[in-house]
């Protein structure tokens, strides 16, 4: 038959189907899962990552190097996003997490290849997931969230695979003091907000050991005057959310102007509000202000002669911490401040680090928010620091939230592993072998971990396996720095039962959702919109 | 060129109905493969480089682009079958352009297209009335599991298959949720009360059903109460921020005083504003426009919530749950501004929650309507979407069920019964009509067959089994229960589908037959395509 091609989709769409498809997306999330496959464990190295701006990263933060890198294939943009999920769910095993759905996705290729339906094998993932769950309950152990020695054990086992971990005990003790802190009892269970409360601060310079948790705030800000005074024992402090200067009209207004002695008057006026303002403030006998706006030299004037102090263009979330802080209520408008807004803290002072001033406002009474001061050598290193310190704090918040622990090491990975196994035997049909592939991908993390720190790993590995085998319930586990096989209750590795318990599910959803995929199409453009927008007017013109 | 002056290109006759119709069999083959419990998922990326992972039929089509003007016709049809039933988006093109397909041939034996036209129409007549008088099965008869099995059957095909019961229950769940009795005594179940959130974290299995409308948003201010009870809910549509003159409108004053004045009023006239309607008794006041950060002290003093910035759906949602009305200005006839407490709607309850990250604002215990939240949760963002464009599917299915009150069999079972009944009904019939219908009756088989091939069954094979099965069924009345076979697609054989659970609601079906003839219809009706030039030149100086 002659015809001429018939062009459906718009020409540049790309389209890739079946088997190839399916490989393809495969085959990046491989790519993706081995690129940060060495920075697990403590032996795990550091990526240096060059970012467009020439700016560079050093990390060992699964989620911190997959972000900066541009990836094109959209299976691996999908592997990407799910270590910027569990960094938002839980802050840590980021690196774990793309581990294993990399592996999962491998064992599954043997399936494809050999023309078992996905849909099998997605089944068998699925149901594999619930039974880990469930061997993964069994295994867990709770804790006491009050015991410090047994959070920080967790906490410690978490920084233990990281740049920080020569600081084991120092990053603990931030951790679990800043979260301790934080913690706010709502409707009977505990809620932590670290992401609006617990700030932290990298100041360049000094030794990572003077690194502290201030009961209290610090910014990095000076007072607007020079003269004002700099440090100030219990202050009172109030907190503006609106400026102290003469502030234009929202609406349009022009004033015209005929004679001159109108031009001073309006001049004065300024002035007049501004003094107004000021003695509103003074007032109350606070003895220091800090806004979130500007404040005319004119105001600072007028509260330097009132001997207070004034701080201005602090951050919403710092003036958010500093009411958290010390009590305040932060006040909109200058003319309606009460005593009762006002707060207190033990000290305020403005110390000068290295080249900058930084406020401090610190021995607060009961402070429900805190900044954690970091010093470090670099600024690189104090980012790592910073991630590090994140994910201790995450760690942290879960086990006070949920106190259940269990074994880290691979030794969960192995039990999980092992249960599978076995139970895919009693399984009927085709779904028994994706099934019993899971429990095979499960051992990547014991191997990973071997892997990193050089041990004979097939050796290693085996003898793990058989250890399991015997079945008794000690947690047998790797040592990551030297590759031998130990008891983790002994070697005391600890991990937060939530993070594994999401890295599982996490990764056998998405490895999941990648397997389902048959057909590809790419080059669609977004602007479909807009491009009929365009061509309306057109139409009308024809 | 054609003597004609047009400014562009012209086709007609042959050429054109067989390029559309081979561009309509295109965008067919390529839903194909996502149809049915086994069928797959595409993977969709813009230029953005965004990706769209998805299974559902009228989202594919939607975002594939299509040039063709053939086959926009069918995108369109999808796009129809999704807003009318929500459900079997694939199922219509498919059919649609299986019924192209086959008048095709039947033009190129000679047939005159009006014949075929008139052939399906009659077809789609009797087919739907058969449909409706025999093949339907009423919801009461089946009792209550019915409408899992039809939340079953529509999720089946999609990423959250693999939990199906967890998600059938779900939304069987969320829809009896949101039931509500109108003026004449029937039952509706507004799904748009149901509000689907979506978060990436934790699995699949941790979506949850929340009372209450979830709104993605948070409280202005860290100062204001996370938990109000009973709340009076305040909806505006306007700005609490410092009023000012709309655009271009300039304020000229001579003496310098009065500016101070203009100052004073702009806070004063929000401060008003906020006043009156806090004395009207709210303590939750949504907007979907700001306020202005001065102003939230006054909120935060009453303790009160106040949040800005809610999408205008939700406002409308949030307002007709509550009871309150959406205030777009304060002005009352008097020329004052007041704000009269009947405007406020009411609740037990509106708290702010941390789910993962974010923060959501619930208002529980809504006074009109219930209401409910699916809170889906999953590794990443497309899942969730993906998640919840089938869960909406889903929640459509079991409403058409409930509201119906009529299901039929799927699995192919009902296009079977349908071709055979068909094939019967076409023997009667002495005109040219029997061709068309006869060709209709076969067209019905393509979503067995596709369901078949998804399997990786014999399709053949298995067609002719179950075409035999419903033969016998239909020309002896004494075994009924033979018109519920269809296809066990897991284990590649025939069984009761009625009784296996497989059902879809009568509703759906009945409208995918009628859309898919139209749609085939109007493109069969097509013997002339003139495609105009733009006119490029004009352009350059407008744009």
């Amino acid at each position: 038959m002659f015809q001429v091609p018939v062009l459906v989709l718009k020409e540049g769409t790309k389209r890739e189907s079946g088997h190839k498809a399916q490989l393809g997306n495969i085959t990046a999330a491989k790519a993706v899962s081995d690129t940060v496959r060495t920075t697990l464990g403590p032996r795990a190295m550091l990526k240096m990552v060059l970012d467009a701006m020439g700016g560079i990263v050093l990390t060992n933060d699964g989620n911190a190097v997959l972000r900066e890198i541009d990836v094109s294939h959209p299976a691996a943009k999908s592997m990407i996003e799910l270590s910027r999920t569990q960094d938002e769910e839980v802050g840590d095993g980021t690196t774990s997490v793309i581990v294993l759905a990399g592996e999962l996705l491998s064992v599954a290729e043997p399936f494809i290849e050999r023309g078992i339906h996905p849909r099998t094998v997605v089944n068998a993932y699925f149901k594999a997931l619930d039974d880990a769950i469930e061997v993964i309950d069994k295994l867990a152990t709770k804790i006491d969230p009050n015991d410090n020695k047994a959070v920080n054990n967790v906490i410690a086992s978490c920084i233990g695979t990281k740049y920080m971990s020569r600081h084991k005990d120092l990053m603990c003790g931030l951790a679990s003091t800043a979260v301790r802190t934080i913690v706010a009892e709502v409707d009977g269970h505990k809620v932590i907000d670290i992401k609006n409360y617990a700030r932290i601060e990298k100041v360049p310079g000094g030794a990572v050991e003077d690194s502290c948790v201030l009961r209290g705030v610090m910014f990095d800000k000076d007072v607007t005057h020079p003269k004002m005074r700099r440090k100030i024992n219990n202050p009172k402090i109030l907190l503006l959310d609106c400026p102290l200067e003469y502030t234009k009209l929202e609406s349009q207004a022009n004033v015209e102007i005929a004679k001159e002695s109108d031009w001073e008057a309006l001049l004065k006026q300024e002035e007049i509000y501004v003094e107004k303002l000021c003695n509103q403030i003074v007032k109350l006998k606070p003895d220091l202000v800090i806004t979130e706006k500007g404040v005319s030299d004119l105001a600072q004037h007028y509260l330097m002669k009132a001997n207070i102090s004034c701080i201005r263009r602090v951050k919403k979330t710092e003036n958010n911490r500093i009411a958290k802080a010390t009590g305040a209520t932060i006040v909109s408008r200058a003319e309606e401040a009460k005593e009762s807004d006002l707060g207190t803290a033990g000290l305020f002072e403005v110390q000068k680090i290295g080249d900058e001033y930084f406020t401090f406002i610190t021995e607060c009474n009961s402070p429900k928010a805190c900044t954690i001061l970091l010093r470090g050598a670099s600024k690189d290193a104090l980012n790592e620091i910073e991630r590090n310190l994140q994910d201790a704090l995450y760690v942290a918040r879960n086990i006070i939230i949920d106190p259940r622990i269990v074994p880290g090491g691979g030794a969960t990975e192995m039990y999980v592993s092992k249960a599978l196994g076995e139970k895919a035997k009693s399984l009927e049909g085709v779904i028994q072998f994706p099934y019993r592939a899971v429990s095979q991908a499960m051992e990547v993390i014991p191997r990973t971990l071997l892997e990193n720190c050089g041990a004979n790993v097939v050796r290693a590995l085996t003898e793990l396996r058989a250890k399991h085998a015997a079945g008794k319930e000690t947690p047998w586990g790797v040592n990551g720095q030297t590759g031998e096989i130990v008891d983790m209750s002994q070697y005391r590795i600890w991990e937060p039962y939530t993070v594994k318990v999401q890295t599982v599910k996490t990764a056998v959803e998405s490895a999941a959702l990648l397997l389902r995929i048959d057909d590809i199409v790419s080059g669609i453009s977004k602007k479909k919109d807009e491009g009929q927008n365009v061509s309306q007017p057109q139409n009308e013109e024809e | 060129m054609s003597s004609l002056a047009i400014y562009g290109e012209r086709q007609s006759g042959e050429d054109v109905r067989t390029q559309n119709i081979t561009a309509c069999i295109a965008i067919a083959n390529i839903l194909k493969s996502s149809l049915g419990p086994v069928g797959l998922d595409k993977m969709l990326v813009d230029d953005m480089g965004d990706v769209i992972v998805t299974n559902d039929g009228a989202t594919i089509l939607k975002q594939l682009e299509v040039e063709h003007p053939a086959a926009k016709v069918l995108v369109e049809l999808a796009q129809q079958q999704d807003e009318e039933v929500g459900d079997g988006t694939t199922s219509v093109v498919l059919l649609a352009a299986e019924l192209l397909r086959r008048a095709d041939d039947l033009v190129r034996r000679g047939i005159h297209p009006t014949n075929i036209i008139a052939g399906y129409r009659l077809a789609m007549r009797e087919s739907c009335k058969y449909l409706r008088d025999i093949l339907a099965v009423s919801v009461e008869k089946l009792g209550k599991s019915c409408l899992m099995n039809t939340a079953r059957t529509a999720i089946s095909s999609k990423i959250i298959g693999s939990e199906i019961d967890f998600f059938a229950n779900l939304a069987v769940e969320a829809v009896l949720a949101v039931k509500r009795k109108t003026e004449d005594g029937k039952y509706k179940y507004p799904i748009k009360a149901i509000n689907i959130l979506k978060k990436s974290g934790k699995g699949a299995r941790d979506s949850q059903l929340l009372k209450g409308i979830g709104l993605n948003v948070t409280r202005a201010s860290q100062g204001m109460p996370l938990r109000v009870s009973p709340a009076k809910i305040a909806c505006l549509d306007f700005d609490l921020r410092r009023s000012k003159m709309k655009m271009g409108v300039q304020v000229l004053v001579e003496d310098p005083k009065e500016l101070e004045k203009i100052q004073e009023k702009e806070y004063e006239v929000t401060k008003s504003r906020i006043e009156a309607i806090l004395k009207a008794g709210a303590n939750a006041i949504f907007t979907t426009k700001g306020i202005d950060d001065a102003a939230l002290k006054y909120f935060v003093e009453k303790n009160a919530i106040a949040v800005r910035r809610v999408a205008k759906d939700d406002m409308k949602r949030l307002a007709k749950a509550t009871g309150a009305s959406v205030q777009l200005t304060m002005a009352d006839l008097g020329g004052e501004e007041s704000f009269d407490p009947s405007f406020l709607g009411s609740a037990e309850e509106v708290v702010e929650e941390t789910i993962s990250d974010d923060k959501f604002i619930f208002v529980r215990g809504c006074k009109n309507l219930a209401s409910g939240t699916i809170v889906l949760r999953g590794p990443n963002e497309y899942m969730c979407d993906e998640m919840s464009r089938s869960l909406h599917d889903c929640l459509c299915a079991v409403q058409r069920a409930l509201e119906s009150n009529y299901v039929v069999p799927g699995g192919g079972c009902v296009e079977t019964a349908l071709s055979i009944f068909l094939e019967n009904f076409a023997t009667t019939l002495g005109g040219r009509e029997q061709l068309a219908i006869a060709e209709f009756s076969d067209a019905l088989l393509v979503i067995p067959k596709t369901l078949a091939a998804n399997a990786a069954l014999d399709a053949t094979d298995m067609i002719a089994k179950l075409r035999a099965v419903h033969n016998t069924g239909q020309l002896d009345s004494n075994k009924g229960n033979l018109s519920h076979m269809g296809l066990d697609l897991e284990n590649g054989h025939l069984r009761d589908n009625l009784e296996a659970g497989i059902l879809e609601p009568a509703m759906s079906k009945i409208k995918s037959i009628q859309l898919a003839t139209e749609a085939a219809i109007t493109i069969l009706r097509i013997d002339d395509l003139i495609k105009l030039k733009k006119k490029q030149e004009d352009d350059s100086g407008e744009y």
